[in-house]
């Protein structure tokens, strides 16, 4: 009861890891085959949406790199327009720029200080319409966005302005000389027109390179918070798939493993006698009639168990039965015999006295032979249980030495005992092993003619207790050495002779064979037989 | 011979007849029941000084004759011999837990018998 409940608790311990999931894959009603695909499917999947998703992260990130590109050579190309804007407005500016001869006399000779120059306007001419040119679409080598375009435009028609304003009305104003004063006074308001275009033309280029710029600078910082966004989605999913995937396998090892260990412990249960639990497997898959076909083993087992019980159970009380029921007759047979051969109630003849001890011996052997055949079924139905405590085997021997010793003094046999030192305590059933040893002795005395010689003798070999019963008598044919251990079988030479039940030495073999040892016989025709059976000394202590 | 009583539970013919009559030889007196209930009663009104109490009785069992018998206290001290033809291994030991003050298996040696029946009236006297 006690263990079952023990059982119970570790039942309901196994239980909490994993419930619910455990017991609902357990429910699924698929074959273990079924199951088992479906999870290493569901993980490969996993690990190809995983792969799927790196792609795209990775995918993502090259399109931003390569969106960058046309930007950066965009901002090449404005630099260069920046740069050439910049450039005609310090030409326009060294034009008017009276204190240039101050700050280099010798580039600037003094005659030409506070003039224009013809050359230097008409290289002004020239740089704008390059400017108004390099604005085309052609020359820039890419189309610009919308909002660049109308830049462009206004570029362009600052520096055709520009370019008109020069060639119209600035450079005529030269006439056939080519420096002029910037004092003149038609010149001046010109001028500051040009110069006013020059510094438009500057602040378009330069904020055309600028919004470049800042594109690029935005779409790297976009492209770095993206590439973070997407390593973390990534690390996520990855993380994700992998719990799930241990989750699966967790949950499916257990549905599994969970039941095999409770039918592990039924089945050891069983093993050791225990019919009276079930398997409770939630299983609807093989595991799951496996145990039904456990627990209907168990139940089959159980009825057949209890059938043996009662079968046993019957043949021991039959056997009491017989036991009594032939004594009760006996005593009766036995005991006028012995008043009549007591001449208890007056005296007998000869004759009659002759007749009544056939009788009483007669009886007796009867008894024996019960006594002999109760032995052996209760052997044959695993009745005996042993009972083992430690005895001298030295002491036994020596009193079924002395048991046997007067009768084979009336017929002329000596009997001679040796025992090793070493031979004494042995643990066994004493009454038993007593019985095997008187059985072997009084079979030697039996069958050893006058004048022959009996030897026991115990010896301790290879850890077991021998016992050897040696005679001078006829010996046995090697035919008969194990017939005669069998149940009413004697040897040819034993077969008439005076007495014995012919259960003796089955019923030895069957006492020696229980306690793990065995019992044997050498012989040779007309050389006498020695008898021999051993022990496992395990436990005796010398 | 002193001449004490025995009360004899038999419920076999032949056998009583054998013990009375060895008994009867051996100079005892005999007091003769069949059941275990005519054992009580007999015990009970003549205070023999030993019963030989079979076990397999028609009635009640001679474990529970040899209880009832201790029970009462004119029957309490007197010796209750086991004698019996259960006589399979054990058997012995297991009646002399019961509390009977000896044990004969049947079939009995007359010789051994006579001198058990003796030793438990000598006890008893002396």
């Amino acid at each position: 009861m006690v263990e079952e409940q023990e059982s119970r608790a570790a039942r309901e311990r196994r239980r909490r890891v994993g419930d619910p999931f455990v017991r609902a894959v357990a429910h699924l009603p698929a074959k273990v085959r079924t199951k088992l695909l479906v999870a290493f499917v569901g993980t490969s999947l996993l690990l190809v949406a995983v792969g799927l998703l790196a792609q795209l992260v990775l995918g993502q990130s090259n399109d931003r790199v390569a969106s960058v590109r046309p930007l950066q050579k965009r901002a090449v190309q404005y630099s260069q327009l920046q740069a050439q804007a910049k450039h005609l407005r310090v030409v326009l500016s060294v034009n008017v720029a009276t204190d240039f001869g101050t700050v280099w006399p010798e580039v600037a000779p003094p005659q030409i200080r506070g003039t224009h120059s013809l050359a230097v306007d008409l290289f002004a001419v020239d740089a704008a319409r390059r400017i108004g040119a390099s604005t085309a679409e052609g020359q820039l080598l890419l189309t610009p966005p919308r909002e660049d375009q109308k830049i462009l435009d206004g570029i362009k028609s600052k520096a055709d302005e520009l370019s008109n304003l020069l060639v119209e009305k600035i450079i005529p104003l030269y006439g056939d000389r080519t420096t002029i004063s910037n004092e003149n006074a038609e010149m001046r308001p010109h001028r500051a027109h040009a110069e006013g275009l020059a510094s438009d033309l500057l602040q378009g280029a330069s904020r055309l390179a600028n919004r470049t710029t800042d594109e690029i600078d935005r779409l790297i910082a976009l492209n770095a918070s993206s590439f973070a966004r997407s390593r973390a989605l990534f690390i996520g999913v990855a993380a994700g798939a992998l719990v799930l995937a241990l989750l699966l396998g967790f949950v499916l090892s257990w549905s599994l493993i969970g039941p095999i260990q409770q039918i592990d412990t039924r089945l050891a249960s069983i093993a050791s006698g225990d019919f009276s639990g079930h398997v409770e497997v939630e299983n609807r898959d093989e595991l799951g009639a496996l145990a039904t076909n456990v627990n209907r083993m168990n139940d089959e087992l159980r009825r057949l168990y209890t059938e043996l019980e009662a079968a046993s159970q019957h043949k021991s009380e039959f056997l009491a039965n017989m036991s009594h029921e032939l004594r009760t007759p006996l005593n009766a047979i036995i005991g006028f015999s012995q008043v009549l051969r007591d001449e208890m109630i007056g005296s007998v003849n000869g004759k009659q006295a002759e007749y009544l001890d056939d009788i009483i011996s007669s009886g007796n052997h009867l008894l024996s032979l019960i006594n002999d055949v109760l032995d052996l079924s209760k052997v044959e139905a695993g009745q005996v249980e042993l009972e083992m405590h430690p005895f001298s085997l030295r002491e036994a021997l020596e009193r079924g030495v002395v048991m046997v010793r007067e009768r084979a003094t009336e017929e002329g046999v000596r009997v001679a005992f040796a025992a090793d030192p070493e031979v004494d305590v042995v643990d066994g059933d004493e009454r038993r092993i007593k019985q095997v040893i008187f059985n072997l002795l009084s079979n030697a005395v039996k069958f050893t003619p006058s004048g022959g010689e009996i030897d026991v003798s115990a010896t301790r070999v290879n850890g077991e207790v021998r016992v050897s019963v040696a005679d001078t008598g006829p010996g046995i044919a090697p035919e008969d050495w194990d017939r005669i251990f069998e149940e009413f079988q004697q040897s040819e030479t034993g077969v008439g002779h005076r007495e014995g039940t012919g259960l003796g030495l089955a019923l030895s073999k069957r006492y020696v064979e229980l306690h793990g040892g065995r019992i044997w016989l050498e012989s040779e025709l007309g050389h006498g037989s020695t008898f021999t059976f051993a022990l496992p000394a395990g436990s005796s202590t010398s | 011979m002193t001449g004490e009583q025995i009360l004899v539970v038999e419920d076999n013919e032949k056998n009583m007849k054998l013990f009375r009559d060895v008994l009867a030889a051996t100079g005892f007196r005999t007091l003769e029941a069949t059941t275990g209930g005519e054992a009580i009663h007999l015990a009970s009104e003549h205070t023999p000084d030993l019963v030989l109490m079979d076990i397999q009785l028609p009635d009640l069992d001679g474990v529970e004759a040899l209880r009832q018998l201790r029970a009462n206290e004119r029957t309490a001290t007197i010796p209750v011999l086991a004698l019996t033809a259960q006589a399979m291994r054990g058997d012995r030991e297991r009646f002399l837990a019961e509390g009977f003050d000896g044990y004969l298996s049947k079939p009995v040696n007359v010789r051994e018998f006579i001198g058990v029946v003796r030793e438990h009236c000598q006890g008893r006297v002396g």
